[in-house]
């Protein structure tokens, strides 16, 4: 009895330690993205003043992107998507929607929306995808394409449409998803001012819930009724304004959301493509980008604004919100073990030594740890190793430090974008941000553990979140 | 709580109260920052409802002594608030912007920005009016913000006379003032400026500097006039590659700017001078890089100049796919008569690489009734499968296949008619059925007048093969219309 008496002691002593370790690392890190954050988003806000889009939209020798929407299913929001996509102001651009063999009504609802008629094409893919079974355009709209293939996932859709591309820039879009008329331009942005060869540029992604929105534009910025949304209001907040933001600024860029970003053509195609093998096939290709740039040394840069606005939809159910969050674990702990000879690896700099081992520890295992922590804590308090007091004021700390950096990503919305105009909004967002580490943040690391459980188990299984027209 | 006399729970507890009190700071900077932002927009919109009339009037032209000297009385920096929404827009009219220039000179707004602008912001304000808003504080003078809007100001304006303070501003320490100092430079358009931009480019190219920007130095320099392009020559006959693509493309880009503008547009040996029509034609089609030879080949295409068709015939040729691929789409701009090119063209028909296939395709299209002859009757006399089917997708992508059947069903003849014959034999085109299905009913009628005695003919002659084939299913498949029309 008393060996295993001090077995435990021993584990659970050692547990306590991976989360203290991974209280401080995290929240320590992120303290630091946010203060780099901070910085960065002042001094862009600053510059938007003399940026020179006008430059970039009438100048000759802005790069032509084609947008690519891959689609399977989403017959309530594809029609108002494509119809914002072929809004957005950029001087030479193309829209291609791939239906990745939707069984819905998504393809006739683009006939009959935008007129297109079938028409017969040649393939030539360089990337091996899925046969293309079906082609539409309407010759009004020149800037139009549509694609239906035989399924094969979002990642064979997308290599459809880079086979397909004729650009040397592809925008992928998700179906769900509502560009702001400028956010192309200001994606390429820094593609066009960069010295060096910008690869992958990224924009923020906001939360349509709660937004009015016509013919494919949101008309007035507001946040979302229910209490879940809000929470991800929040998140989202905090993900893109000064996680995304912070890891750019320290060239550790891993991470770049699929619903929207802008990619160069031709280094994807060196690359591989768009892999199959992982449920979040966005990340898959940044750390793959990073993983060629290294081993053909090539100087590669990605860039990320905080700046261009993408407008989706968010999981509006706890049961969409824990495929959506189940997935995206799954993903990203399915990434980082394929990509895992990054780890600590000499040739890849900051990505190697910062980014990849804080996303595997923080990010990939954190889940299991925090969740454990949950569970084991208490038997700590049981077997009367770790004082209460202490554990109060440490579970305090958590919950307080978690609210702290929420509410400083509320703050930066504030400095910055102040895309919530209403005061009302301000304080509501203050309020979410304070308790979403209370409850909501629980419940998110239920759905994350059991995407790494999903991980340890090897499902590759995709799970469709469905969504319910918040665009339509 | 635990003990706090403990070391590890007063640490912990120490932690806590400044985390504690962290978040009320950034709740409370949150709170004052929107507090601020409300006092500023009120500030703006008032000073805006107010001057708005008298600034709508200058504007338009329209003298108003007593509107000028209230604006002269505001301090130079609300002034600055006042006109920014009015810099700020896409595209000020060309009437506007005389006056606004006028009224900037006046209220002494040219001077501040150029004062800014000299001795890297550190010079002093012009004696009229203060830099302070009455109601807020000013970013301190020299703050890199000031100097580019005032950068930005000067380019909008078109202040020719402020180009060696912008030509300065190349060497600023802020990399962004930089970029907009390009920008403003592209928009003065100062013949003066060109050369030294020229030198920036080859100092870039060189490595021999980090800054200006590359791509904001192209931007920049393919935004002057084409007077500019003998300026350019020391670049395009430099003998580093790299320089000479440079300019090369920044000549292509000059030239198709110009060329794309609704009035006449020719290259003359005047325009350009008689070397770099020379060079165009001697020496840059003949270039060891394939990338400087794709780029002139756009030009020479622009020139008037009888030995430009030999030479895109020979760039036509080029061993480098993306040569062919650029010569053939820039044809389609050809001005001079492409006729002795048309057959180089259809050759580009059954090039290896499928985008010079499809480009030929698309030129020869845009090159008139002669070039869809050809194109049609390359068309049905080729065996080439992969051939037939691009030049179908490029005619259904471009609306030709409507095209085609009306003028089918009007009765024309020729290759056009052929065309329509062989794509309805072949039963492969989905796309002309579609446009069967979407044509009028008189359109419909006459076409199957037309089309349905050789279509039954050759539907015997299956019969006659094979007994057991239904005549009237082989012809709905056939032309996949609806039944009732096909009966």
């Amino acid at each position: 009895m008393n060996h295993l008496r001090l077995f435990l002691h021993d584990w659970v002593t050692v547990f306590n330690l991976v989360v203290l370790s991974y209280f401080f690392l995290g929240n320590g890190i992120y303290t630091i993205l946010m203060l780099l954050s901070l910085r960065a988003t002042w001094v862009h806000l600053q510059q938007m003043a003399y940026q020179g889009l006008d430059a970039l939209r009438h100048s000759p020798l802005t790069r032509p992107v084609t947008i690519i929407i891959p689609a399977w299913n989403e017959q309530d929001v594809i029609v108002n998507s494509v119809r914002s996509a072929l809004q957005a102001d950029y001087p030479d651009l193309q829209v291609m929607v791939v239906d990745d063999g939707s069984t819905d009504m998504t393809v006739s609802r683009l006939v009959q929306s935008f007129g297109l008629v079938e028409m017969d094409g040649t393939y030539h893919p360089i990337i091996p995808t899925a046969p293309v079974r079906a082609w539409y355009i309407n010759p009004a709209i020149p800037n139009l394409l549509v694609v239906s293939k035989v399924r094969g996932g979002k990642p064979d859709a997308l290599n459809v449409g880079i086979n397909l591309c004729r650009s040397p820039y592809f925008c992928n879009l998700d179906a769900d998803c509502l560009l702001e008329r400028d956010a192309l331009l200001r994606l390429m942005d820094p593609i066009a001012n960069s010295a060096v060869e910008t690869v992958v540029s990224g924009g923020i992604v906001r939360i349509l819930n709660g937004c009015e929105t016509k013919d494919g534009r949101v008309l007035r910025v507001g946040l979302p009724r229910t209490w879940l949304e809000r929470f991800q209001v929040v998140e989202y907040l905090r993900s893109f304004l000064f996680g995304r933001t912070g890891w750019h600024l320290l060239g550790g860029t891993l991470i770049v959301s699929g619903a929207f970003a802008v990619f160069h053509r031709a280094t994807v195609i060196e690359a591989g493509g768009f892999c199959h093998d992982t449920v979040t096939e966005d990340m898959d290709l940044i750390v793959q980008l990073h993983q060629w740039a290294a081993e053909n040394h090539r100087k590669i840069r990605m860039s990320f604004t905080s700046d261009p606005v993408c407008w989706t939809e968010c999981p509006s159910t706890l049961a969409m919100l824990a495929n959506q969050r189940r997935r995206w674990q799954l993903g990203l702990c399915q990434t980082l073990w394929k990509h895992s000879e990054i780890l600590f690896g000499r040739k890849y700099g900051i990505v190697g030594w910062l980014s990849f081992p804080f996303h595997s520890y923080v990010e990939g295992l954190g889940a299991a740890v925090e969740f454990l922590g949950y569970l084991l804590i208490p038997l700590g308090i049981f077997l009367g190793m770790v004082p209460p007091g202490l554990l109060l004021v440490f579970i305090l700390l958590g919950f307080i430090y978690g609210g702290f950096l929420s509410v400083g990503a509320v703050l930066l919305e504030e400095l910055t974008y102040r895309r919530y105009p209403r005061f009302r909004d301000l304080l509501t967002l203050l309020v979410f941000a304070m308790f979403e580490n209370i409850g909501y943040r629980q419940l998110v690391l239920y759905y994350r553990f059991q995407g790494v459980l999903k991980f340890l188990a090897g499902s590759r299984r995709w799970e469709k979140v469905a969504h319910v027209g918040a665009t339509a | 709580m635990g003990n706090i006399a403990d070391p590890v729970t007063h640490w912990a507890f120490v932690i806590l109260v400044s985390v504690v009190m962290g978040t009320g700071l950034l709740i409370a900077v949150a709170f004052f920052r929107r507090w601020t932002q409300i006092r500023y927009a009120r500030y703006v919109h008032t000073l805006q409802r107010q001057y708005r009339p008298v600034l709508a009037e200058a504007l338009s032209g329209a003298r108003n002594p007593a509107g000028i000297e209230a604006l002269r009385e505001l301090p130079l920096a609300d002034l600055e608030l006042l006109l920014d929404p009015v810099f700020s827009k896409r595209k000020l009219p060309e009437r506007c912007l005389v006056f606004l220039q006028a009224l900037c000179a006046e209220l002494g707004l040219i001077e501040l920005w150029q004062c800014r602008l000299a001795n890297g912001g550190s010079a002093a304000f012009p004696a009229s009016g203060s830099g302070a808003h009455s109601g807020f504080h000013d970013r301190p003078v020299g703050h890199y913000l000031l100097r580019a809007k005032s950068i930005r100001n000067l380019g909008k304006l078109r202040h020719r006379p402020s180009w060696p303070l912008l030509v300065n501003a190349l060497d600023d320490r802020h990399a962004d003032i930089q970029s907009v100092a390009l920008r403003s430079l592209a928009s003065l358009g100062a013949p003066e400026s060109f050369p030294v931009l020229r030198e920036r480019l080859h100092a870039v190219a060189q490595g021999k500097s980090l800054s200006p920007p590359l791509q904001g130095l192209q931007a920049a320099m393919v935004s002057y006039d084409l007077d500019c392009v003998p300026a350019l020559l020391p670049s395009l006959r430099h003998s580093d590659r790299q320089i000479r693509m440079y300019a090369t493309e920044i000549l292509r880009t000059m030239v198709r700017r110009n060329a794309a503008r609704p009035q006449g547009f020719t290259l003359t040996p005047e325009l350009l001078t008689p070397q770099v029509v020379e060079l165009l034609l001697t020496g840059l089609p003949v270039d060891p890089s394939a990338e400087i030879r794709a780029r002139a080949a756009e030009v020479i295409v622009f020139l008037p100049d009888p030995r430009a068709l030999t030479v895109l015939g020979d760039l036509l040729r080029d061993p480098q796919w993306f040569v062919r691929l650029r010569t053939v789409r820039a044809l389609a701009h050809l001005r001079q008569a492409a006729a002795p090119l048309l057959l180089d063209m259809r050759e580009c028909l059954h090039d290896i690489h499928w985008r010079v296939r499809e480009a030929a395709i698309q030129t020869l299209i845009s090159r008139g009734p002669e070039g869809k002859r050809q194109l049609y009757e390359h068309f049905l006399t080729s065996t080439d499968r992969t051939a037939r089917e691009q030049i179908i997708e490029v005619l259904e992508r471009a609306g030709l296949m409507a095209v085609l059947v009306e003028e089918y069903s009007a009765g024309a003849n020729g290759a056009e008619a052929l065309m329509v014959e062989q794509l309805a034999s072949d039963a492969a085109s989905q796309g002309l059925s579609r446009v069967l299905c979407a044509s009028r009913p008189e359109i419909l009628r006459k076409f199957l007048d037309r089309m349905l005695p050789g279509v039954i003919a050759k539907l015997r002659l299956l019969e006659e093969a094979s007994p057991e084939v239904e005549s009237a299913i082989s012809l709905q498949k056939a032309l996949t219309i609806p039944p009732n029309l096909a009966a």
